[in-house]
Protein backbone atom coordinates (compact mmCIF):
# COMPACT_ATOMS: atom_id res chain seq x y z
CA UNK A 1 0.00 0.00 0.00
CA UNK A 2 1.47 3.55 -0.78
CA UNK A 3 0.85 7.09 0.55
CA UNK A 4 -1.60 8.24 -1.95
CA UNK A 5 -3.84 5.07 -0.83
CA UNK A 6 -3.06 5.63 2.50
CA UNK A 7 -4.31 9.17 1.92
CA UNK A 8 -7.51 7.85 -0.14
CA UNK A 9 -8.43 6.09 2.85
CA UNK A 10 -8.28 8.59 5.79
CA UNK A 11 -9.58 10.63 3.21
CA UNK A 12 -12.82 8.61 2.73
CA UNK A 13 -12.76 7.19 6.15
CA UNK A 14 -13.70 11.16 7.16
CA UNK A 15 -16.17 11.57 4.75
CA UNK A 16 -18.06 8.00 5.71
CA UNK A 17 -17.69 8.66 9.17
CA UNK A 18 -19.49 12.50 8.48
CA UNK A 19 -22.21 10.78 6.31
CA UNK A 20 -22.70 8.22 8.86
CA UNK A 21 -23.07 11.21 11.57
CA UNK A 22 -25.52 13.49 9.29
CA UNK A 23 -27.85 10.19 9.11
CA UNK A 24 -27.42 9.67 12.57
CA UNK A 25 -28.70 13.56 13.70
CA UNK A 26 -30.93 13.61 10.92
CA UNK A 27 -32.77 10.95 12.41
CA UNK A 28 -32.98 12.42 15.69
CA UNK A 29 -33.79 15.51 15.04
CA UNK A 30 -36.96 14.16 13.29
CA UNK A 31 -37.89 12.40 16.39
CA UNK A 32 -36.82 15.15 19.09
CA UNK A 33 -39.62 17.29 20.19
CA UNK A 34 -39.53 21.33 19.92
CA UNK A 35 -37.40 23.14 21.29
CA UNK A 36 -33.69 24.19 21.45
CA UNK A 37 -32.03 20.88 21.32
CA UNK A 38 -34.34 19.91 18.30
CA UNK A 39 -32.83 23.46 17.00
CA UNK A 40 -29.28 22.46 17.60
CA UNK A 41 -29.32 18.79 16.25
CA UNK A 42 -30.86 20.00 13.06
CA UNK A 43 -27.90 22.66 12.75
CA UNK A 44 -25.55 19.71 13.65
CA UNK A 45 -27.14 17.17 10.78
CA UNK A 46 -26.46 19.89 8.23
CA UNK A 47 -22.88 21.09 9.43
CA UNK A 48 -22.26 16.67 9.41
CA UNK A 49 -23.84 16.61 5.86
CA UNK A 50 -21.39 19.81 4.61
CA UNK A 51 -18.59 17.98 5.86
CA UNK A 52 -19.11 14.60 4.20
CA UNK A 53 -19.46 17.34 0.71
CA UNK A 54 -16.08 19.03 1.71
CA UNK A 55 -14.63 15.63 2.00
CA UNK A 56 -16.28 14.61 -1.05
CA UNK A 57 -15.19 17.82 -2.63
CA UNK A 58 -11.38 17.22 -1.55
CA UNK A 59 -10.89 14.23 -2.85
CA UNK A 60 -12.63 14.92 -6.16
CA UNK A 61 -9.91 17.98 -6.41
CA UNK A 62 -7.18 15.80 -5.79
CA UNK A 63 -8.62 13.83 -8.52
CA UNK A 64 -9.16 11.16 -6.19
CA UNK A 65 -12.48 8.92 -5.74
CA UNK A 66 -14.03 7.52 -2.36
CA UNK A 67 -12.90 4.61 -1.27
CA UNK A 68 -15.44 1.99 0.40
CA UNK A 69 -15.21 1.99 4.08
CA UNK A 70 -16.96 -0.46 6.15
CA UNK A 71 -17.47 0.32 9.26
CA UNK A 72 -17.64 4.08 10.60
CA UNK A 73 -16.34 5.07 13.97
CA UNK A 74 -19.86 5.50 15.70
CA UNK A 75 -20.92 1.42 15.04
CA UNK A 76 -17.91 0.59 16.85
CA UNK A 77 -19.20 2.92 19.55
CA UNK A 78 -22.46 1.36 19.80
CA UNK A 79 -21.12 -2.30 19.28
CA UNK A 80 -18.86 -1.23 22.21
CA UNK A 81 -20.96 0.72 24.64
CA UNK A 82 -24.29 -0.69 23.07
CA UNK A 83 -27.18 1.88 22.04
CA UNK A 84 -27.86 5.25 23.96
CA UNK A 85 -31.85 4.83 25.73
CA UNK A 86 -31.88 8.44 25.98
CA UNK A 87 -31.34 12.26 24.73
CA UNK A 88 -28.66 12.62 27.23
CA UNK A 89 -26.93 9.17 26.77
CA UNK A 90 -26.65 10.66 22.91
CA UNK A 91 -25.60 13.76 23.75
CA UNK A 92 -23.02 12.36 26.07
CA UNK A 93 -21.89 9.76 23.16
CA UNK A 94 -21.89 12.63 20.81
CA UNK A 95 -19.53 14.61 22.90
CA UNK A 96 -16.97 12.36 23.16
CA UNK A 97 -16.88 11.32 19.61
CA UNK A 98 -16.73 15.11 18.62
CA UNK A 99 -13.67 15.96 21.16
CA UNK A 100 -12.17 12.94 19.29
CA UNK A 101 -12.89 14.09 16.10
CA UNK A 102 -11.50 17.81 16.69
CA UNK A 103 -8.07 15.86 17.89
CA UNK A 104 -7.80 13.50 15.29
CA UNK A 105 -8.37 16.14 12.71
CA UNK A 106 -5.93 18.52 14.31
CA UNK A 107 -3.41 15.70 14.23
CA UNK A 108 -4.02 15.29 11.12
CA UNK A 109 -3.96 19.14 10.21
CA UNK A 110 -0.53 18.63 11.37
CA UNK A 111 1.33 16.78 8.94
CA UNK A 112 3.98 18.90 7.38
CA UNK A 113 3.65 19.30 3.25
CA UNK A 114 -0.06 19.02 3.46
CA UNK A 115 -1.91 19.49 0.18
CA UNK A 116 -4.00 22.83 0.82
CA UNK A 117 -7.01 21.42 -0.40
CA UNK A 118 -7.21 18.84 2.57
CA UNK A 119 -5.70 21.79 4.95
CA UNK A 120 -8.90 24.38 3.84
CA UNK A 121 -11.13 21.56 4.43
CA UNK A 122 -9.56 20.73 7.41
CA UNK A 123 -9.88 24.82 9.01
CA UNK A 124 -13.51 25.15 7.45
CA UNK A 125 -14.79 21.79 9.21
CA UNK A 126 -13.05 22.54 12.44
CA UNK A 127 -14.74 26.01 13.10
CA UNK A 128 -18.21 23.81 12.84
CA UNK A 129 -16.88 21.02 15.27
CA UNK A 130 -15.81 23.55 18.26
CA UNK A 131 -20.01 24.66 18.11
CA UNK A 132 -21.00 21.28 18.50
CA UNK A 133 -18.98 20.78 21.05
CA UNK A 134 -20.35 23.88 22.92
CA UNK A 135 -23.68 22.98 21.84
CA UNK A 136 -23.69 20.05 23.27
CA UNK A 137 -21.67 21.11 25.94
CA UNK A 138 -24.77 23.84 26.51
CA UNK A 139 -27.48 20.73 25.68
CA UNK A 140 -25.82 18.44 28.66
CA UNK A 141 -25.92 21.39 31.49
CA UNK A 142 -29.98 22.18 30.83
CA UNK A 143 -30.20 18.46 31.36
CA UNK A 144 -28.68 18.60 34.47
CA UNK A 145 -31.84 19.10 36.79
CA UNK A 146 -33.55 16.05 34.61
CA UNK A 147 -30.64 13.46 34.72
CA UNK A 148 -28.37 14.51 37.76
CA UNK A 149 -25.01 16.30 37.49
CA UNK A 150 -23.24 13.05 38.76
CA UNK A 151 -24.72 11.12 36.54
CA UNK A 152 -24.42 12.82 33.15
CA UNK A 153 -20.13 13.34 34.36
CA UNK A 154 -19.94 9.12 35.20
CA UNK A 155 -22.00 8.27 32.03
CA UNK A 156 -19.29 10.75 29.87
CA UNK A 157 -16.50 8.90 31.89
CA UNK A 158 -17.79 5.97 30.62
CA UNK A 159 -17.53 6.75 27.29
CA UNK A 160 -14.52 8.57 27.54
CA UNK A 161 -12.95 5.27 28.79
CA UNK A 162 -14.72 3.65 25.94
CA UNK A 163 -13.86 5.83 22.91
CA UNK A 164 -9.80 5.14 24.41
CA UNK A 165 -10.61 1.84 23.76
CA UNK A 166 -12.06 2.11 20.34
CA UNK A 167 -9.01 4.69 19.00
CA UNK A 168 -6.76 2.31 20.29
CA UNK A 169 -7.90 -0.44 18.28
CA UNK A 170 -8.18 1.35 15.08
CA UNK A 171 -4.96 2.78 15.77
CA UNK A 172 -3.56 -1.11 15.62
CA UNK A 173 -6.13 -1.81 12.56
CA UNK A 174 -4.73 0.86 10.53
CA UNK A 175 -1.48 1.47 11.97
CA UNK A 176 0.13 1.82 8.47
CA UNK A 177 -2.31 3.48 6.86
CA UNK A 178 -2.20 6.52 9.30
CA UNK A 179 1.74 6.37 10.31
CA UNK A 180 2.30 9.64 8.66
CA UNK A 181 -0.43 11.08 10.92
CA UNK A 182 1.00 8.87 14.20
CA UNK A 183 4.64 10.27 13.60
CA UNK A 184 3.24 14.00 13.81
CA UNK A 185 1.83 12.37 17.62
CA UNK A 186 5.14 11.16 18.42
CA UNK A 187 6.99 13.70 17.66
CA UNK A 188 4.56 16.33 19.57
CA UNK A 189 5.12 14.29 22.82
CA UNK A 190 9.05 13.93 22.19
CA UNK B 1 -55.61 -1.75 28.65
CA UNK B 2 -53.00 -3.14 30.76
CA UNK B 3 -49.93 -1.04 30.94
CA UNK B 4 -48.38 -4.00 29.41
CA UNK B 5 -50.53 -3.64 26.63
CA UNK B 6 -50.20 -0.41 25.89
CA UNK B 7 -46.16 -0.37 26.38
CA UNK B 8 -46.21 -3.29 23.46
CA UNK B 9 -48.65 -1.03 21.76
CA UNK B 10 -46.31 1.01 21.34
CA UNK B 11 -43.66 -1.58 20.44
CA UNK B 12 -45.08 -2.63 17.90
CA UNK B 13 -45.24 0.92 15.86
CA UNK B 14 -41.76 0.14 15.63
CA UNK B 15 -40.98 -4.00 15.16
CA UNK B 16 -41.78 -6.07 12.23
CA UNK B 17 -44.48 -7.27 13.83
CA UNK B 18 -48.24 -6.59 14.36
CA UNK B 19 -49.27 -6.05 18.01
CA UNK B 20 -51.44 -9.56 18.43
CA UNK B 21 -48.61 -11.14 17.47
CA UNK B 22 -46.27 -9.56 19.69
CA UNK B 23 -44.77 -12.99 21.73
CA UNK B 24 -43.01 -11.93 25.24
CA UNK B 25 -39.95 -14.51 24.12
CA UNK B 26 -38.91 -12.58 20.84
CA UNK B 27 -35.60 -11.24 20.74
CA UNK B 28 -35.74 -7.61 19.99
CA UNK B 29 -32.82 -6.90 17.97
CA UNK B 30 -34.31 -9.92 15.57
CA UNK B 31 -36.91 -7.83 14.97
CA UNK B 32 -35.47 -4.71 13.79
CA UNK B 33 -33.46 -3.60 10.52
CA UNK B 34 -31.11 -1.48 12.46
CA UNK B 35 -30.24 -0.29 15.88
CA UNK B 36 -31.43 3.16 15.18
CA UNK B 37 -35.14 1.75 15.43
CA UNK B 38 -34.48 0.27 19.02
CA UNK B 39 -33.01 3.80 19.90
CA UNK B 40 -36.47 5.63 18.63
CA UNK B 41 -38.81 3.21 20.51
CA UNK B 42 -36.92 3.58 23.59
CA UNK B 43 -36.99 6.92 22.92
CA UNK B 44 -41.12 7.29 22.06
CA UNK B 45 -41.80 5.14 24.98
CA UNK B 46 -40.37 7.07 27.49
CA UNK B 47 -41.68 10.00 26.07
CA UNK B 48 -45.58 8.04 25.91
CA UNK B 49 -44.97 6.85 29.46
CA UNK B 50 -43.30 9.79 31.27
CA UNK B 51 -40.15 7.71 32.76
CA UNK B 52 -36.80 7.73 31.93
CA UNK B 53 -34.51 4.88 31.63
CA UNK B 54 -30.82 4.50 31.28
CA UNK B 55 -28.32 2.29 29.85
CA UNK B 56 -27.93 0.56 32.66
CA UNK B 57 -31.79 -0.61 33.09
CA UNK B 58 -31.13 -2.46 29.98
CA UNK B 59 -28.22 -3.61 29.85
CA UNK B 60 -29.77 -7.50 30.36
CA UNK B 61 -32.69 -6.92 27.83
CA UNK B 62 -33.07 -8.99 25.07
CA UNK B 63 -36.60 -10.32 24.74
CA UNK B 64 -39.55 -7.97 23.97
CA UNK B 65 -40.94 -9.54 27.75
CA UNK B 66 -37.81 -8.06 29.48
CA UNK B 67 -38.19 -4.63 28.20
CA UNK B 68 -41.82 -4.29 28.76
CA UNK B 69 -41.22 -5.65 32.39
CA UNK B 70 -37.99 -2.83 32.79
CA UNK B 71 -40.88 -0.17 31.71
CA UNK B 72 -43.78 -1.50 33.91
CA UNK B 73 -41.09 -1.35 36.70
CA UNK B 74 -39.86 2.14 35.78
CA UNK B 75 -43.81 3.22 35.58
CA UNK B 76 -44.67 1.46 38.97
CA UNK B 77 -41.11 3.19 40.57
CA UNK B 78 -42.42 6.95 39.24
CA UNK B 79 -46.23 6.50 40.86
Amino acid sequence: MNDNDNEDWILSFYRFSEITGALFFGRLAKVLPAGEIQRDMTKHFADESLHAWYWTKTLSEMGKKPVHIGDAYQDQYLESVGIPTNIMEILAITNVFECRVIAQYALHNRVPDLNPVITSAFDTIMADEKWHIKWIGDALKSLEPKFGKDHIDATLDRYRKADREIYGKIIVEHQERIEHILDVKKKKSV
Amino acid sequence: MTTEDSIKQIMSTYLKTSYGDMSNDAVLTDMVAESFVLIEMLMSLQDELGVIINQEDIQHVATIGDLVKVFVEKGAAAQ
